[in-house]
């Protein structure tokens, strides 16, 4: 068993492919495709895990689900290589920055045309539909072969998250809201939804979601380095070991309890680490669906429930200054960005050059704006005041 | 078999990064500044050879000699509309420095009809579109001067601020595609996005993607000042003005002033300018951030530039604070001026 102290798997199995059970028909014909093979991938697909490669079954939802995937794919792609005017250096060079925008503000959850964001919705209905069909493929291999759906249900949850993308849009009524589908622009998406609604930090679902995420990778580190470190002794059997606990199973459960006297057992490892990972999607797609809908400013929730850390004011301010510092926000459509029309040049005022030698400028022409000190840029109020001067 | 030494080749690798770690966090090559409370986070790094580089990039042309002794009375030519508050001495220092911050040295030609001085056109009648637009920039430069104190200080702004020495200063804009959020620079004041309040209410209504067009428009700023978000934001709440650095009330005159500029005297210059200098919609190209500040804090690191032009300021008195421009020298005008610099907010010098 000294192969085992390796942190690479050295061993690997050639033998007779495994065919696996009988399965009735589907759309992609009779039983599975393939034999299985040990062909030349083996020894990567070894090393990675298992070296047999095959045979595939996908079965009416798993060629469903791959056909809308693709199309969701394409759409994406095709728009973005459209968008540097189908030139392929261009589409290479600036992949990462490219991105399918979902529409504008100005259309709420109306349904916009193609160009202003239809096709954003038409790749996300595809590619929802792709993973809801992959989801009843899980479910119904699970069941197939007498398994628990336990992994159903925790893709399930990571569903839960992607489809709060959907939710939080609908219930504050704006396709604007949702994830653009780019490298660089989700990520940017990420930054602004945190803005907009007063720093996502705040939202203690969102912190749930980071101690659980965090907390997987530390589980699964923790799991991974004791099985590992007691394979010598046969801990990667792990099944055996639950129903049959030997000496791996109990030195490591003795190597916890001396570190931080408590251990998990063989079985509940794995509770510990399906749970961790179930709620990290879910306690963050609550997160999503609580933000615009029933919390605004994060920040400010923050400051009302104590968890915002008070520091020192850089700037005393009155309330009246509070209140001309507040500005305008963006607005709703259609006084809203972004826009697409050319913009109409501002009525000139009067231009005090003569366009002809000679001439002399007249007295107060071109009066300057009034210096404000509020951000906003309100007309200037009428200067004769009613009655008229005397 | 060898057991390969992964403790001590793991210890190396570790002895070896931490080191070099230090000489680049450690080293007199990054500079940090404060810029909140402590412990916050609130600090403005710079690598020292960047800004180096920068500062010896930046050429601030020596003062033309002091002017001379003038003839008494007012100006003797025609058809000074702006410059005509000024001596003989000081007309003539001013226009032979703004032919090198702006038209190359000695080049009255850029602007003037050499045969007629006075004249607006060109002999062949058309209007010169060069001069007309300098005497529009020189009203703007006295109106910054005048009524920006709360942006530009006692430092005040020249033409060379923008023009640098060339007749089109750099980071002008033009309506294009994917630039809309440059209008905040003209006329749209509305760029919050965040809430005052904590529940949802349809006062604020802005979208994720609107959130976006401020974000473009403030990392817009962020470039032309070469700065981060930390300069003028607490970015734990970037709304709040109550943790914000001063800087950002200064940034908030800046905005203020960009568009008066731009509202009132580069974008109406749409109809003198040849079409050769309007944008691809046809608009004037307009001012921004980098128009002035070209990726520094301060232009030209705050070279005070100014206080040798008189006549920039609009009082050949000018002993070192601003004064209202020529056209604004009515008794009137000129409390509201007071006025205003009396009751302005924080930020002010």
């Amino acid at each position: 068993m000294l192969e085992y102290q390796n942190i690479f798997t050295r061993v690997q199995v050639r033998t007779q492919p495994e065919a696996g059970l009988p399965i009735p028909d589907s759309l992609m014909g009779p039983g599975r495709l393939g034999k299985g093979m040990f062909g030349p991938l083996a020894y990567w697909a070894g090393k990675f895990g298992d070296a047999q490669i095959g045979p595939i079954y996908l079965g009416t939802t798993g060629l469903l689900s791959l056909m809308f995937g693709f199309l969701a794919f394409e759409i994406v792609g095709l728009n973005m290589w459209a968008s540097v005017g189908w030139d392929p250096v261009e589409f290479v060079r600036r992949l990462p920055w490219l991105s399918l925008e979902p529409p504008p503000p100005q259309y709420g959850l109306k349904i916009p045309p193609l160009n202003q964001g239809g096709w954003y919705l038409l790749a996300g209905a595809c590619l929802s539909l792709s993973i809801v069909l992959w989801w009843i493929r899980t479910y119904r291999r699970a069941r197939a072969l007498g398994m628990g759906t336990h992994l159903p249900w925790a893709f399930a949850s990571a569903i839960f998250l992607f489809s709060a993308f959907y939710f939080q849009p609908l219930l504050v009524g704006s396709w604007s809201e949702m994830v653009p589908f780019g490298i660089f622009p989700h990520l940017d998406w990420t930054s602004a939804f945190s803005i907009r609604y007063g720093n996502l930090y705040y939202n203690p679902f969102h912190a749930l979601s980071i101690v659980f995420l965090y907390g997987s990778a530390v589980l699964f580190a923790m799991h991974g380095a004791t099985i590992l470190a007691v394979s010598r002794l046969g801990g990667e059997r792990e099944i055996e070991q639950i129903t049959d606990r030997g000496t791996a199973s109990e030195r490591a459960a003795l190597f916890w309890r001396w570190v931080m006297g408590f251990n998990a057992t063989m079985e509940s490892i794995h509770r510990w680490a399906w749970w961790f990972a179930v709620l990290t999607t879910f306690t963050g797609g609550i997160g999503i669906i609580l933000t615009g809908t029933v919390v605004d400013n994060w920040y400010l929730w923050g400051v009302k429930h104590g968890l915002v850390a008070p520091y020192p004011a850089q700037n005393v301010l009155t309330e009246e200054q509070k209140l001309e510092l507040r500005g305008r926000y963006q607005g709703t459509s259609p006084d809203s960005f972004p826009m697409y029309n050319v913009p109409v040049t501002p009525a000139a005022p009067a231009m005090p050059d003569s366009m002809l030698p000679g001439m002399t400028p007249a007295p107060g022409a071109a009066p300057p704006a009034t210096p404000s000190a509020t951000p906003s840029a309100t007309p200037p109020a009428a200067t004769t005041p009613p009655g008229g001067t005397k | 078999m060898r057991a390969f030494p992964f403790a001590r080749v793991a210890l190396l690798g570790f002895a070896a990064t931490s080191l070099a770690g230090c000489k680049y966090w450690k080293s007199e090559e990054r500079v940090t500044v404060q810029t909140g409370y402590r412990g916050t986070a609130m600090e403005h790094t710079v690598k020292k050879s960047d800004v180096m580089a920068q500062f010896a990039a930046t050429s601030v042309p020596e003062p033309v000699p002091a002017a001379g002794p003038s003839p008494p009375g007012p100006l003797p030519w025609k058809n000074v509309q702006v410059l005509n508050d000024i001596s003989v001495a000081e007309f003539n220092r001013t226009m032979v420095a703004m032919s090198t911050w702006v038209a190359g040295t000695g080049n009255c030609a850029y602007c003037h009809n050499v045969v007629n001085f006075a004249s607006d056109t060109a002999n062949d009648g058309k209007p010169l579109y060069t001069k007309l637009t300098a005497r529009r920039m020189l009203q703007m430069t006295r109106h910054i001067n005048g009524q920006y104190g709360q942006h530009v200080a006692n430092t005040g702004v020249t033409c060379y601020t923008c023009h640098r020495g060339k007749p089109v200063p750099q980071g002008m804009w033009t309506f294009g595609d994917g630039n809309q959020y440059q209008r905040h620079y003209l006329d749209r004041d509305g760029a919050r996005v965040i809430s005052h309040e904590m529940a949802p209410s349809n006062a604020n209504r802005s979208s994720v993607k609107q959130t976006e067009w401020t974000y473009a428009l403030m990392i817009s700023m962020s470039n032309s000042l070469g700065v981060n978000c930390t300069y003028c934001h607490n970015t734990r709440q970037f709304a709040s003005w109550q943790e914000a650095p001063p800087a950002r009330v200064k940034a908030l005159h800046g905005i203020n002033m960009v568009r008066d500029v731009n509202t009132n005297f580069v974008a109406p210059l749409v109809s003198i300018l040849p079409q050769v200098r309007l944008g691809e919609m046809g608009d004037a190209p307009k001012v921004q951030c980098q128009t002035c500040h070209q990726g520094v804090y301060k232009p030209l690191y705050g070279a005070k530039m100014a206080k040798d032009y008189p006549a920039i300021w609009g009082r050949p008195d000018w002993a070192g604070t601003p004064f209202p421009g020529l056209y604004q020298t009515a008794a009137d005008s000129t409390q509201k001026v007071a006025d205003a610099a009396a009751t302005a907010p924080v930020g002010g010098r």
